[in-house]
């Protein structure tokens, strides 16, 4: 019973001491005698993202900001993976640059100020500045810090930014498809029965096939997805029937005992 | 619940003349094959003595069931092979357990009254603003509230015996008891125990998720999760942030299914994960986890590392015979939050109630149909929060954008008082229909945006 919890006891006791290991998860050596050096320093190298930022915002108050922008985090990305595959004295100058910079991310949120574009918000920009930092998370993934907390709201970008960026594209390409799909139907049916477009409409099985086209193309996008929703179907009652399990063999288990 | 008591003794008492026999007399089937199967009445009536039931493991399952049954008059024997275990454990209990247990408030080492979530993308939203002054989350050390609880099954005329159960012959007969074999540590000081048997006649399997009994009556697996954690020595300014506030962290780096955790406990912090389809993994989800907590647990050192399996879903067979499961055994623990322990105290206490009950306070033998009652009493009312939660967790902890549409929607108030409600008091509240459709247009508006941001995500360094 205690072997689990033993075992991998055994198998931990090395990591006695907490060690950092940045933009290296795949990495987990550590470094002993280092390690609780590790700590003391990583305070100073925290403040420098901040100072740096303020020179920077000096430079970008036009509309070139854009462009600065893109330059800090491609360099963050280049002196990480040299860094971490070096020795101690570089691993301090990995910790500077490991923290997303941008300008425009100002405590914890974007600064609406810095996008604007002809005297109005430019959403579009606002929606890829937080695309690329969710991406930079990803691959490096930060210390969330109470001095330095994020309170980006998505919301705040309002929703006919959203549809006019991401819905309207994918709504013309699915009508588009229903479309095509709605005329090939149409003339095949009329050359088959004879029956015009608006003696289809009034038809109910027309009507069915139409439904089902519709909802055919909204459905399934991709090949992948008719897998998707048969998995979904099964997924939705999975957990339904480990609780029933116990009931099934009411019957069997009792007629056992007898 | 009082008109089931009420079913069952009109039952005995109707008829009567028929039932005080206690001979091996074979049961009519028909009996057999309805659900609500009113076993006493036909149940033999024990001469001499009274009802021997045996709990393996001493847990808060297994401490619950045995008060409740030591208090109902049965005659239990509570099996527990290590009294000053100290589990590994998130340690969080809901405030109901503290009035439905009536647990004295210094076990509980802090009151946690605010949550910190935080996404993917470090966007930190705190939770607790709804509460009310006296509605906390109670932080515990399992080896005081196990000890409390087995203490005062004890007091209650339960008979604590240290020992480690080994197997159980299964009767042959049909009112036979059990064997139990079990490693009696007891008035010995270290080295192997002493092989002892006990006769019982009902079994209840509290002994967690590596459940013996469970194997013994081949109650079939489950599917677990491993939790990973590590207690933390923090220096005494970060750990006043801890003073009432625990953190949940979320995303692929800390956990692909589950969360990364900071929980205080009494001194000290626990930082944690787990996850249930990587496992190999849980090494570099712990590292994650420290990471995204590094600031705060700077200048901390690792006093201990512990890890233990968690259910996901109940096993197969939480039943057969006169053997029941409860609590880890049985796995009861909820998806999306993990919780179990105040599940395995209840499940323990309501399946001891069905045996006082089924019994007749220790005077007649139970049956299997008496203990099918506690599991249908026990599906019928948490069944619902069960399903919510999982609910919550397929939708929720899919993805990272999920999980960044979580953490926005935790921002909300109405879903935190719906969130803590049904957590503290452990009934899933129907809210007004109102807010919960907007609620239901802001998780959809969430998840949408969430997932629009992660394809302009794929569609950058591809």
């Amino acid at each position: 019973m205690s072997t689990t919890m033993s075992m991998s006891m055994a198998s931990f006791s090395p990591l006695t001491r907490i060690s950092t290991t940045y933009s290296s998860l795949s990495k987990p050596h550590h470094h002993p005698n280092h390690s609780n050096n590790h700590f003391t320093l990583t305070l100073r190298p925290k403040n420098l993202p901040l100072l740096s930022l303020s020179p920077l915002r000096a430079s970008a108050g036009t509309s070139d900001s854009a462009e600065t922008a893109v330059k800090p985090p491609p360099e963050n990305i280049s002196v990480g993976t040299n860094g971490s595959a070096s020795a101690v004295p570089v691993a301090e100058e990995v910790k500077v640059s490991s923290a997303f910079v941008d300008p425009r991310w100002v405590a914890g949120t974007w600064d609406l100020m810095q996008f604007r574009k002809n005297g109005t918000t430019d959403w579009d920009a606002v929606i890829d500045a937080e695309a690329r930092r969710r991406k930079w998370l990803e691959t490096n993934p930060e210390s969330s810090s109470n001095d330095n907390p994020v309170v980006f709201d998505t919301s705040i970008v309002p929703w006919w930014a959203w549809i006019k960026r991401f819905h309207l594209p994918e709504a013309e390409l699915l009508n588009g498809r229903a479309a095509m799909i709605g005329f090939f139907m149409t003339y095949l049916v009329d050359s088959l029965t004879g029956v015009g477009l608006v003696d289809q409409m009034n038809n109910f099985f027309c009507k069915t096939l139409l439904f089902v086209a519709v909802g055919g193309v909204l459905l399934i996008r991709k090949n992948e997805d008719v897998d998707t929703f048969k998995k979904l179907l099964e997924e939705t009652t999975f957990y339904d029937k480990q609780w029933q399990a116990t009931w099934q063999d009411e019957n069997s288990s009792t007629s056992r005992k007898d | 619940m009082s008109s089931i008591a009420l079913k069952s003794f009109l039952g005995l008492r109707i008829s009567s003349p028929e039932t005080p026999q206690f001979s091996y007399r074979p049961k009519p089937i028909t009996h057999r094959r309805k659900f609500t199967v009113v076993a006493a009445a036909t149940s033999p009536k024990i001469d001499g003595r009274n009802l021997r039931v045996a709990v393996i493991g001493g847990g808060p399952a297994g401490g619950a069931a045995a008060e409740t049954l030591a208090k109902g008059g049965i005659e239990t024997f509570l099996i527990e092979r290590k009294m000053d275990n100290c589990k590994p454990c998130g340690g969080a209990i809901p405030l109901c357990m503290v009035g439905e247990f009536d647990l004295p408030l210094d076990i509980i080492d802090r009151r946690v009254t605010k949550m910190k979530m935080i996404s993917p993308s470090n966007v930190a939203v705190d939770i607790g603003r709804t509460l009310k002054s006296h509605e906390y989350i109670g932080m515990v050390r399992r080896e005081v509230l196990d000890d409390y609880l087995r203490n005062r099954a004890k007091e209650n005329g339960a008979n604590i015996i240290n020992g480690l159960f080994l197997k159980m012959d299964i009767p042959k007969e049909k009112n036979a008891p059990y064997v139990l074999h079990y490693s009696s540590y007891d008035g010995k000081t270290g080295g192997v125990g002493e092989k002892t048997t006990l006769e019982v006649d009902v079994v209840i399997g509290a002994d967690g998720a590596n459940s013996r009994v469970a194997k013994s009556i081949d109650a079939g697996d489950y599917e677990y999760a491993i939790a990973f954690q590590e207690r933390i020595k923090i220096p005494d300014d970060k750990m006043a942030y801890y003073e009432d506030l625990a953190e949940m962290y979320v995303g692929d780096d800390v956990s692909p299914d589950f969360y990364g955790w900071v929980f205080p406990k009494c001194d000290h912090v626990a930082v944690g994960t787990g996850t249930v389809t990587h496992k190999g993994d849980i090494k570099k989800f712990q590292l994650a986890t420290r990471k995204r907590a590094e600031d705060k647990i700077l200048g901390g050192k690792i006093i201990r590392v512990e890890a233990h399996p968690i259910p996901e879903h109940p096993r197969p067979r939480r039943l057969s015979g006169r053997v029941a499961l409860v609590g880890d055994a049985a796995g009861y623990v909820t998806k999306c939050s993990g919780e179990g322990i105040y599940f395995a105290a209840k499940s323990g206490r309501m399946c001891a109630e069905a045996i006082v009950q089924g019994s007749a306070n220790g005077k007649r033998m139970v049956e299997e149909g008496d203990l099918r009652k506690y599991l249908e009493k026990w599906d019928k009312t948490y069944w619902p929060t069960y399903k919510v939660l999982d609910i919550l967790q397929k939708v929720f902890y899919r993805s990272n954008p999920a999980r960044e549409a979580f953490v926005e929607m935790c921002a909300d108030e109405y879903v935190q008082k719906m969130t803590f409600d049904s957590y503290l008091y452990k009934t899933v509240v129907p809210g007004s229909p109102l807010e919960d459709i907007k609620l239901a247009i802001n998780t959809i508006g969430s998840l949408v945006r969430a997932n629009a941001l992660r394809r302009e995500m794929d569609k950058l360094n591809v």
